[in-house]
This record gives structure tokens, sequence and C-alpha cells, in this order.
């Protein structure tokens, strides 16, 4: 064991029935609904908030991530809104008085060509030009961060240097969704556990309720946070997303004494590489080509993330794959999320994350709560709307975001 | 690892193929002829089902042909396989072979 | 056009894809050649061939060929040891002859005159791996997804699959006798690989013998393993 826990408080939330009739009802119990209810409770004045989760609190995406936090995204709109996060995240434990792990132990993205040299150097300029901490390392250097990684040239893909955010790193993720719910809790948001959204009450074309397994729960306003399955959900309102459902699958090894400093992130050789607080190596690959909601994809996926994996860092040759999983990730054709009014009044949407939403989590709510208390979107998310598709104005974060970031 | 049943080559295995996402995705006729919404449409959205989903695949480790399958995108159990082309109006194509269809 | 062929190069330039890894094919070959046997077969002739089934460029490919054209996945027509035709899809297939036999390609471009199709010389795209031996097979399923039992996979199949992450045809020439036909620029990826799968089927033969033993010793042939030792339809080079 690397760092013992910290005490796990004796109270979370209480299991309250469903009220008939809320101001605001969100969709979806995940780190994004519950951030959206915070932010709407402590920060917007509404209180009168319930959390719908089909199955229990944060064991979608939020329990199967891979809890890597960075802000070097290349478009301005991007690094905006992922560098708001990131500031939230470094005052989040202290403002939810709970201590979940967040280590800014930095992260290395890896150059393996030059066009990756080239488009990282690039993004490196564009992150110091937003004010996102960013840096060019060389591969020495690379090796002074994270000594076991291999950065000679006796490997398929050689190190040729690597992007580097110092303030980028992990948190324990289930604590993160524990701090959220507590506090939501603290503050009169109900959090209201298997209960599945089965249909929407409408007024012409205004959304005025939910219909749920626990009956009708009429509402002022509704979000949708509802990650893998926005696209099902979104259809019972009559409102089509440009999103397509993919799995992606993650593993841990056994527990290790500490060994890796940092977070290594490779798009090229598809893999990304850290050591939780308990001394489990988590990996993350990319997502199965096809369309998927069986949590759960191919093997040849996880193997292929393994031979990256120990190229990079050899030692890890001796390790063992403890669990492997898989979650439904939303993703759009420019890796960038939506988090935008819909065309019916009253309904907002938050989804389209992709393989990236766990980093995003604090900004995601913030500014989903923003759109929601004022039916406007919040100046950080006026790009990231369902309109860009229609006017051009994509935001194409392949680079940044890789297969899976 | 999905088994995929290629329509010339039979059942095999999931590294064999690549994915070419929604089947019967037509090329609007005339393009000048779409609002921006529209092209949007046609560009960006496409069906996301849960449950039972047409799709194009292409056996490029074998013989490189692509073909449409009807998948469960929850089970990942490939229901049926059928020849490219654009789905008439009104159904399937008359040509349609089931899985068990024809290995050696 | 057809001066220009490949396979019409002067002999003294022609330089075996393999050729740096011959030696040591030789020598795996050396201990136990009933049990595993390695060898590089260059420069045969290889002609792509695109017709629709049913038309008249298929039916005179199909006549000028002799052979006939297969028509369904893993099936030859022909003979190994001389002109054959390995089905690649259902409108695409692969001649494959013996080294110098480049008359064929003008012969079947004539043939096809101006119907619909294709003839092209691709005799430089692919070489061929010879894997024999009583566990061969056992080698190939270390590496290959499609099945290779008798019962799916008798003597005389051929499909395009992958060994390893490298794509190829896979033709089972003979019982004990496969043929791997990696595109060139993966020739030397797919040799070391098989260099490292029979590893540890050259440690096993039959009788005990193992690499520790002189090579004097080797290649105990077993009489039940009658198909091994199967003359091979032309000579492998070795250059």
């Amino acid at each position: 064991m690397a760092v013992p826990p910290p005490e796990h408080p004796d109270f979370l939330w209480r299991n309250p029935e469903p009220k008939s009739s809320y101001d605001v009802v969100i969709v979806g119990g995940g780190g994004h609904g519950l951030t959206t209810a915070y932010y709407l409770a402590a920060h917007h004045g509404i209180t009168n908030v319930a959390v719908v989760e089909r199955g229990w609190l944060a064991g979608g995406n939020m329990a199967r991530n891979t809890a890597i936090i960075r802000s070097n995204y290349l478009w301005d709109e991007s690094a905006a809104i992922y560098e708001q996060s990131l500031k939230l995240w470094e005052q989040l434990p202290e403002e939810l008085d709970y201590d979940f792990l967040f280590s800014q132990r930095g992260v290395l993205n890896l150059a393996h060509t030059l066009g990756d040299v080239r488009e990282s150097r690039r993004r490196v300029e564009a992150n110091r030009l937003n004010g996102v901490d960013a840096e060019w390392l060389s591969p020495e250097e690379v090796q002074d961060v994270c000594p076991i990684i291999n950065t000679g040239d006796d490997i398929r893909y050689p190190i040729m240097g690597a992007t580097y955010q110092p303030r980028a790193g992990i948190a324990k993720h289930d604590h993160v969704a524990w701090a959220l719910a507590r506090r939501c809790d603290e503050l009169g948001v109900d959090l209201i556990q298997n209960c599945e959204v089965t249909g929407f009450l409408k007024d012409g074309n205004r959304v005025v309720g939910v219909e749920t397994t626990q009956g009708r729960i009429h509402a002022g306003k509704v979000g949708l946070a509802a990650a893998g399955h926005s696209s099902q959900v979104a259809e019972m309102a009559g409102v089509r997303l440009p999103i397509q459902s993919h799995p992606l699958q993650a593993l841990v090894s056994e527990l290790f004494e500490p060994v890796h400093p940092t977070v290594v992130m490779s798009n090229h050789v598809h893999v990304y590489v850290s050591q939780a607080h308990k001394g489990e190596l988590v990996l993350g690959a990319g997502i199965d080509q096809y369309v998927g909601y069986g949590q759960r994809g191919g093997f040849h996926v996880i193997e292929d993330q393994m031979a990256a994996a120990v190229e990079l860092f050899p030692m890890f040759g001796r390790a063992h794959v403890l669990r492997t999983w898989g979650g439904v990730v939303d993703t759009t054709l420019d890796a960038s999320p939506i988090i935008s009014k819909t065309p019916v009044d009253q309904l907002y949407v938050n989804c389209g994350w992709g393989t990236g939403g766990f980093k995003g989590t604090p900004a995601s709510g913030m500014t989903f709560a923003h759109t929601i208390a004022h039916d406007e979107p919040h100046p950080l998310n006026v790009p990231f709307s369902l309109e860009r598709f229609e006017t051009g104005f994509l935001i194409d974060e392949h680079g940044a975001a890789g297969v899976a970031h | 690892m999905m088994l995929i049943p290629c329509p010339h080559c039979g059942p095999r295995n999931e590294t064999e193929f690549a994915y070419g996402g929604q089947a019967h995705v037509s090329h609007p006729e005339d393009p000048h002829a779409l609002d921006d919404a529209a092209w949007a449409r046609y560009l960006f959205y496409r069906e996301n089902p849960k449950g039972l989903f047409a799709e194009r695949w292409v056996h490029s480790a074998g013989c490189r042909r692509w073909f449409n399958a009807v998948r469960n995108t929850v089970t990942y159990e490939v229901q049926s396989v059928e020849p490219i082309g654009p789905r008439p109006p009104g159904g399937r194509p008359a040509e349609s072979t089931t899985s068990e269809g024809g290995h050696a | 056009m057809a001066d220009i062929l490949f396979t019409q190069g002067p002999d003294e330039l022609k330089r075996a894809p393999l050729a740096p890894l011959h030696r040591r094919l030789e020598e795996v070959s050396q201990p136990a050649p009933s049990t595993i046997r390695l060898a590089e077969r260059p420069f045969t002739t290889q002609i792509g061939l695109r017709a629709v089934p049913d038309t008249a460029a298929h039916r005179s490919l199909a006549e000028t060929l002799g052979v006939g054209l297969p028509d369904r996945v893993g099936e030859v027509t022909g003979d190994a040891a001389d002109v054959a035709v390995l089905w690649l899809g259902p409108d695409e297939f692969l001649v494959v002859a013996p080294p110098n036999r480049s008359e064929l390609v003008p012969l079947l471009q004539e043939a096809l005159g101006a119907e619909p199709g294709q003839v092209v010389d691709l005799s430089a795209n692919r070489t061929i791996i010879e894997l024999g031996g009583s566990s061969a097979r056992d080698v190939l399923d270390k590496g290959v997804p499609a099945d290779l039992h008798p019962r799916v996979f008798p003597t005389g199949t051929a499909v395009t699959t992958t060994l390893g992450p490298a794509a190829v045809l896979l033709w089972r020439a003979a019982e004990e006798n496969w043929w791997i036909l990696p595109r060139v620029s993966f020739a030397e990826y797919t040799a070391q690989w098989l260099l490292d799968a029979v590893r540890e089927h050259r440690l096993a033969a039959p009788d005990g013998v193992s690499d520790a033993v002189p090579d004097a010793v080797a290649d105990p042939a077993p009489a039940s393993a009658p198909d091994s030792r199967e003359e091979a339809p032309w000579p492998a080079t070795t250059a």
C-alpha cells in the first residue's frame, strides 16, 4: 500500500423518495449530474433539485474511468473550459471539505514520430498562449520526470520527446463522487437511485417533467447528463443527438510499491498509464471501433494496449493484470462535448464527453448549471452548443484527445 | 472478440475486419438543395440504437469486400449479413443471408 | 509492355526477399526436418486476376489457364507444383506458378481482351515461405486466427488471413506442407515470427532429439508420417 486512504465519512447521503415536483430534475447520477446539481444548489441558489439515476450513484463511467485530469487542449475554446475545470479541481477538495486525493503529479503526452513532435510542440505553444502550463521535454527530460520509461531507441516507436503539464494529475474518482453527493445532499438535493427515466412530460414544445420507474416527477427544467445513454434518453424527448456510443476499456494490475511518479499518455501506441494511490497500475486503451452498449469490448484491444505499455515500461512485463472492464462512452465527430440548450424548451443536454469526461467534471457541472439556471449558456460553453454541427464551428480535438484521454 | 460472418469468407475473427459505421447512408442527390440543418443531419447525425443496428464492415484482412451487417449493439451478436448497397424503400434487399450462411 | 515485366528481368539481378535469412531458415530445418522445416520459395510467377463470375472475361481466363478459377473461399484450382489459382475474393484471384512463367501474363491479357477485368503481374508482391513438418500446424495455430483443423482446412485449401499481426495468404499445399505468402515488405517480419515460433518444436522432436544433440543424429523421420517427406514440387532456392 503506497498511501493509506483517508478515513471514510460515516454518512454520505439520504435515500429519499422522489417528490412529485422539483424546480430542476437532472437525469444521470454520475460525475456530471452530481456537479451540475452541486453548482445549481451552491452557486445559483436552486436547491429544489432531484438527480435521478437508473442504477446506483456514480456507477457508470464515473466508476470506470482512469481518473486523469489535465487541460492541455489545442483550441482556445477547449483550453478555456478544461483549464477552468483544472482550476476548479484545485479548489474543490477544500470547497467540498473532502480529500479526494487530487494529486498534481503531472502528465506526459509522448511523441513518437516527427508528425507527433510537430503537433505536440504546436500544442505546447497554443497552451502557453492560453495560460495553460505546458512544456516540451526532450527524451532525457522525459527520463528525469519518469525514470522507469524506456527512452532508448531499441523500441518500435522510440520516444522523441513529450509535452508535460505539471499541474495535471489524477484523483480518486469514487471519492470525488462521494464528496459531491454528500454536499449535494447537505444542500437539500434529492439523490434518487434505481430511478430510470422512461419518458418525458411535455406541454407543447416545453418539457414539464419526467416519467420514471418510481412514478411521474414534474419539473420546471430538465437537464440530461446520461453519458453513453444520452441518445436514448434524448430521443424519448424528441431530440436527436450527433452521438455514437462505443465501448472503452481499462484495466488495473495488482498493487505495487510506488514506481510510477506521473501520468504517461501515448496516442501513437494507444496507451495511458498512471499508478493509483493504493498502488495498482491503471491502464487505458482506445475505444473499440464499433457502436456498443455492452460495457465490454474485445480482448485484442487490451492485448495491444498491454503490448504498448510493456514496450514503454519494460518493468511492467513482470506485472499481472488484476481486472479489466469496459464502459460506454458517447463520442462526437469533433471529439468535443455538447453542453447546450436543445430544440425543446427547458430541456438541456450535457453529453459527448467521449473518452475524456472525468477531467471535465467540475467545469461541465459549473457551465451546465449556469445554462439551466439562466436558460443561457455560460460564456465557456457557448462554443459547445448543438448548433455547431450546423454552423460548422467544430472544435476538433482529435489531436489533443487522441484515441482516448 | 466477435466472430463476424463475412458473406464471402464465413465466420472470421473481429481483428480481420474494420468498421464502417451506419449502413445505408446515401449521399444526398443534390447537396445544394439542402439547408445547413439537413446537411448537418447527413454529415454528423447517425443512428445510435441500443439493439439492432444496420452497419457496414469491411473484411480488410480477408477478401477485402465491404458488406452490411445487422448486429445487436448490446449483445454484439451479428444477426444477419447482406451485400453492400442502398436499402430500398420499405425494407431489406431481397438477397440476404443469415449468419449460418456458407463457410467452407 | 510485357518486356518490362519483373519476372523477365535478368536472373543474376534477382534477389530473394529473404536472402539474408536463408542460412537461419536452413539451420532450423536441420535437426528434425520431419518435425519442422522452413524455406523460402522466391521468384514464383504471380498474376492477379479480376473477373466477375458468369461473365465472358471469367470464362475466357478460366479457359486460357486450363485449370478453371476457384468459385468460393478456400478453394484452389490447378496444381501447387505447376499452375494454381487461389481465391482472394468473389471476383479476385491469384495465379501462382513456378518461376519464369511470365509468358502467362500476355497470354491472359490477350484472353481478357477488352472485357471488363484485370490481369496484373504481381510476382514481386509476395514471396512464399514454406513451413513443413509434423509440427507445422501447431506453429501456425499460435498466430493464425483461422481454424486449421483438417475438417475445415483440408489439404489444398488457401485463405487470406493474418499470421500474428501480418496479413498473409495461407495455403496448405500438402498435408504437412504449408505455404505462407506475406507481402515482401512483411516477409522478413513473418520469417522472424516463424523462426521464433518454431523454437519450442525443434526442442521437442518426436523421439526426444533436442537442440543439444548434434545434427548428425537428428531427423528421425518416423514411418508413421509419410506425408512429411513429400517431395517439394520444385527445389527451394537457397541462394
